[in-house]
């Protein structure tokens, strides 16, 4: 969306409010299915677009974001299972919880850079998972059951809003000082404070903004999953799909993330219920495969692609094969 | 002619809601970290389905219809199992639905059963949690966590010389949390005194410190309930430690034939408890016996079958029996069918309680010379217990 | 006493096998810069080669362990030039990012080989024990740990002394030079990544011999492979030898005082405090 030409501008923002619209009506269509994929897909692609914020652009690779979410899913949980509050105090709980946690924990683990921020926050992932399966309030390992709902096109409703709320959130912060204060720490750290932008100011608060959304996916995913347990939603695993996901798209993008978290979750959810022998090792080749062609994401590739042709990929493999 | 043409449409229709099978949907582990028994199900289910098919199918009302099976791998990831079973009930429109494996993947796959008003029977999820609930629509043929070790304490109290000190270990989850609530009482009951209870981490790979721990207690019987891949690695630690209690009894493993591979000679000793034996008293519709089916599966798949087979085998035939008995396909009269339903089979007696539990007595079991042996069944001794166990070097 | 006597010596033997994990862990990070999260797996299938060569060979599982350690190590070169050596020059997240897809991969061609069954090396010795004063010393662990000790001397001594010791050692400080000493990175960088999957081997077939194995024990070895190299640092092979020792025995104890189900909240949480405080190791250089 270039400053210099409005009409297109405003063609494209239609655009996205038609795709929005369409998305939100989807529920009336009647399938259950979809309805049921839309909500998985809706809450990756808002993980995705979180886990952008610290590590698409403030290029802080985070493992930590799935503690994030499960403190989500706890706050929920334990507000609703434990003191049958209503679930929206549940998710303010949630959203509290990973907040606090990550201005708290971000003050100590992003002074920490590369390998070693991405293998301190892989290791508090697992520090929480330990510490919360012995927390009797938390239920231990065996987890909480929460009320059953059956209202599925209510969760569909609630991941649809948070991820538009996400975005337009990534799409402000693109622009903003804020954004580019971001931008200039992933490129050159030290460059950035000696042009007078407050680093650990920004990292703690990116970190932050990061945690919100992840928290509150995981508050609506354990209210729609009534069942959670601290492997299950303190999961590398999960981590590591968004960081995937929104790779695959393209990290410091406005919609990259939430374009590789659409794509790749139809496929994953195509193989796993069509193929179902080898849709476990699809995120694997996926990496591999995105990763050695691809590594600036979709995003990239879709503004290259066509000038560059398959040299594109070639010429991707070059620039960093030893 | 046109009465000639509505007959024969008539006749068309009829056939053609004949041929129209009733199907059964499950998401199961067959790959992942808990594939090691999520095969059991799969297997079980397509067995109990071709048998039941073969013998005609199930009688819907007046019709006789084929049972069809749709079977999707859940990955061991619990997320991705509640999605397959909401996919199982709104894209393939299946009738019925059948467990997985594990009380954690139950506990969340039974509440896509529960909002969508269909019945789920599932032979792979013991814990008391499930029933707690309150739900209707979850059935469940393993019997009551709480119980597993109740065979094995009657029996310790009747050995002499009598056990005096009982270690009970157990791992974190919903289901060994269970037992070992239930393990408490029933220790308590029989007099037994507690030396050590002690919980540990689901996966734990390391257990020198609690052999250590059993070694310094002098505890006469050690109650462990856990997972296989503990079990495994507890026994082989025990003796290579040089750590042999007078009795000890494991909740998995025990009946299961890989257990045995993986163990070798050093299995021996090791007792445990299984719900089902196949015996040729347990008398079935499809299957003969409890015996003929162990055989017939053995050659079929390759391995002997274990209490997970059979409880598998024992959910669809209640569904069937059930779906009978109401005369027809809708989830309501099926499910109130399956609150009533009571019948023997290769499993046992299948009747479910008003949670929707069965109730079956646990037979204590122990590997001698390579072979399970059942040993303490109904208040009685079947056969003799190595008791004490002789000491690692013996063997 | 002797209880304590007994946790301290298992720790010490469990500390053993966890250096010789982190070992190879270490030797990758340290000179290649990769944070190689396809560790464990390889651990796994050096595991899986071992208890092959043993109940299909019947090669005794020392005697394998050398086969094991050359296949793994023609395995890691493999991976190391057919793909890790494509994306060695790109922002180190991919690198990180890829070793988990390669994880991802061999857990499941494991699956799909070798099945979801559990299996144990279980040689007749397996289970023979030393008792000295009440302190019961397996056999399998002792061996298991002098393996490890000098496996870590042989490798000191290879990198200190050999010439693709240096080659090693000098492309892990300054590839530009190195080149012009006429070391070759595609093949050097290739011959460290074996080097590393060779030792993640060794480790395997030893863990095989006191626990379980199947196709999924790789990610928790990985995990604390990271702890131990983070404490030892990735300066000195011996270095990692203390982290393994302190492991087990913090990890022991935690077991016997605290309660079984805080081991990891011990483990993990000294990764996360060590990071956040000395992020060169306890005993590594300060950066």
């Amino acid at each position: 969306m270039r400053a210099g030409n409005p009409a297109r501008s405003a063609a494209r923002w239609i655009a996205l409010a038609a795709v929005v619209a369409l998305l939100a009506a989807l529920p009336w269509c009647g399938n259950a299915v979809l309805v049921q994929f839309g909500i998985s897909a809706l809450l990756l692609a808002t993980l995705a677009q979180g886990w952008n914020i610290i590590g698409g652009y403030a290029g802080y690779p985070s493992f930590g974001n799935s503690v994030f979410y499960g403190l989500g899913a706890y706050g929920v949980a334990i507000a609703m299972a434990q003191y049958q509050l209503p679930f929206w105090v549940g998710m303010l709980l949630a959203l509290g919880l990973g907040v606090a946690f990550a201005g708290l924990l971000g003050l100590a683990v992003l002074r920490l850079r590369g390998h070693y921020f991405a293998i301190c926050t892989l290791g508090l992932a697992l520090v929480m998972t330990a510490i919360v399966s012995n927390l009797p309030l938390a239920g231990g390992n065996i987890g909480l059951v929460l009320p059953l709902l059956g209202n599925a096109a209510l969760f569909y409703e609630l991941a649809l809003g948070l991820l538009v709320l996400a975005t337009l959130t990534v799409f402000w912060l693109a622009r903003s000082r804020f954004g580019l204060g971001l931008i200039a720490i992933r490129e050159n750290e030290e460059g950035a404070a000696v042009m007078g932008v407050n680093t650990t100011l920004y990292k703690v608060l990116a970190f932050m903004l990061s945690a919100a959304f992840t928290a509150l996916a995981g508050g609506i995913y354990a209210y729609y999953i009534t069942y959670i347990d601290p492997a299950g939603v303190f999961d590398l695993a999960l981590n590591v799909k968004m960081i995937i996901m929104a790779v695959f798209g393209g990290p410091g993008s406005v919609l990259g993330p939430v374009l590789g978290a659409f794509i790749l979750s139809v496929i994953s959810e195509i193989l796993a219920t069509k193929v179902t022998s080898v849709a476990s090792m699809f995120f694997g080749i996926v990496i591999v495969v995105a990763v050695v062609f691809m590594p600036r994401g979709i995003s990239h590739l879709v503004a290259h692609v066509r000038q560059a042709g398959w040299r594109y990929f070639v010429d991707n493999v070059r620039a960093h094969r030893l | 002619m046109k009465r000639i043409l509505f007959f024969l449409a008539t006749v068309f229709l009829s056939a053609a809601a004949w041929a129209q099978p009733v199907t059964l949907g499950a998401s199961v582990q067959l790959t992942g970290p808990v594939a090691n028994t999520g095969r059991y199900y799969k297997d079980a289910y397509e067995f109990a389905v071709d048998r039941i098919n073969a013998a005609g199918g199930v009688k819907v009302g007046a019709e006789q219809r084929k049972i069809a099976l749709k079977i999707l791998d859940n990955q061991s990831d619990v997320n991705l199992s509640v999605r397959q079973y909401v996919q199982l009930l709104g894209q393939d429109k299946v009738n019925f639905l059948l467990g997985p494996f594990a009380s954690n993947f139950v506990l969340a796959d039974s509440s896509v059963a529960e909002k969508n008003r269909v019945p789920m029977v599932q032979g792979g999820g013991a814990s008391d949690q499930i029933y707690a609930r309150g739900y209707r629509y979850i059935f469940g043929t393993l019997a009551a966590a709480s119980d597993y070790f109740g065979s094995t304490i009657e029996a310790m109290t009747k050995l002499d010389p009598r056990p005096q000190t009982v270690a009970l270990l157990y791992a974190d989850d919903a289901f060994d949390v269970s037992v070992a609530q239930g393990t408490r009482e029933l220790l308590k009951k029989a007099g037994l005194k507690t030396v050590l209870d002690e919980r540990y981490s689901t996966n734990a790979s390391d257990f020198a410190a609690l052999l250590s721990r059993i070694r310094s207690t002098q505890a006469d019987a050690v109650l462990v309930a856990g997972h296989e891949t503990e079990v495994l690695n507890f026994v082989r630690q025990a003796k290579s430690l040089d750590v042999r209690p007078k009795l000890y009894s494991f909740t998995v493993g025990v009946p299961s034939a890989d257990f045995r591979q993986a163990l070798g000679k050093d299995a021996n000793g090791a007792s445990g408890m299984t719900a089902w034996l196949p015996s040729a008293q347990l008398k079935d519709r499809w299957f003969g016996d409890a015996e003929r089916f162990a055989h017939a599966w053995k050659a079929k798949f390759g391995y002997e079958p274990d209490y997970h087979a059979a409880s598998g085998v024992a959910t669809v035939e209640a569904l069937v029996n059930a779906i009978e008995a109401a005369g027809s396909t809708d989830p309501q009269q099926v499910r109130d069918a399956l609150a009533r339903v009571s019948f023997d089979s290769l499993y046992g007696r299948v009747a479910f309680n008003d949670k929707g539990q069965i109730s079956l007595p646990q037979t204590m079991v122990q590997i001698q010379n390579d072979k399970v042996v059942p040993i303490y069944a109904a208040g009685a001794f079947i056969n003799k217990l190595e008791y004490p166990l002789a000491p690692w070097g013996d063997h | 006493m002797a209880l304590l006597a007994q946790i301290v010596v298992s720790g010490v033997l469990l500390g053993g096998l966890y250096a010789l994990m982190a070992l190879g862990l270490a030797l990758v990070w340290g000179v290649l810069n990769i944070v190689n999260l396809s560790h464990g797996a390889l651990i796994m299938l050096g595991a899986y080669a071992t208890y092959f060569l043993f109940t299909g060979a019947h090669v005794d599982p020392f005697a394998a362990l050398p086969l094991a350690a050359a296949a793994l190590f023609a395995a890691g070169y493999l991976i190391q030039r057919g793909i890790l050596n494509l994306v060695i020059r790109g922002p180190m997240f991919n690198t990180l990012l890829i070793t988990f897809g390669i994880e991802v991969i061999l857990t499941y061609l494991a699956q799909l080989w070798f099945s979801a069954d559990y299996r144990a090396i279980n040689p007749r010795y397996a289970g023979s024990s030393y008792t000295f004063g009440g302190v019961t010393v397996p056999l399998v662990q002792a061996l298991g740990f002098a393996i490890a000790i000098g496996l870590t001397a042989a490798m000191w001594l290879f990198l200190l002394h050999s010439r693709t010791g240096r080659g090693i050692r000098a492309a892990a400080q300054n590839l530009v030079a190195a080149r012009l000493y006429g070391v070759d990175p595609k093949r050097i960088y290739a011959l460290t990544f074996g080097l590393g999957a060779a030792l993640a081997g060794v480790a395997g077939g030893l863990y095989g011999t006191v626990s379980q194995i199947n196709p999924y024990i790789g990610g928790p070895l990985t995990a604390k492979s990271f702890v131990i190299a983070i404490i030892g640092g990735l300066d000195n092979p011996f270095g990692v030898v203390v982290g393994g020792l302190f492991l087990g025995i913090v990890e022991s104890l935690t077991a016997l005082y605290v309660g079984p189900t805080y081991r990891d909240v011990a483990s993990f949480g000294i990764l996360v405090l060590v990071l956040v405080a000395r992020p060169s190791g306890l005993l590594g250089r300060t950066a």
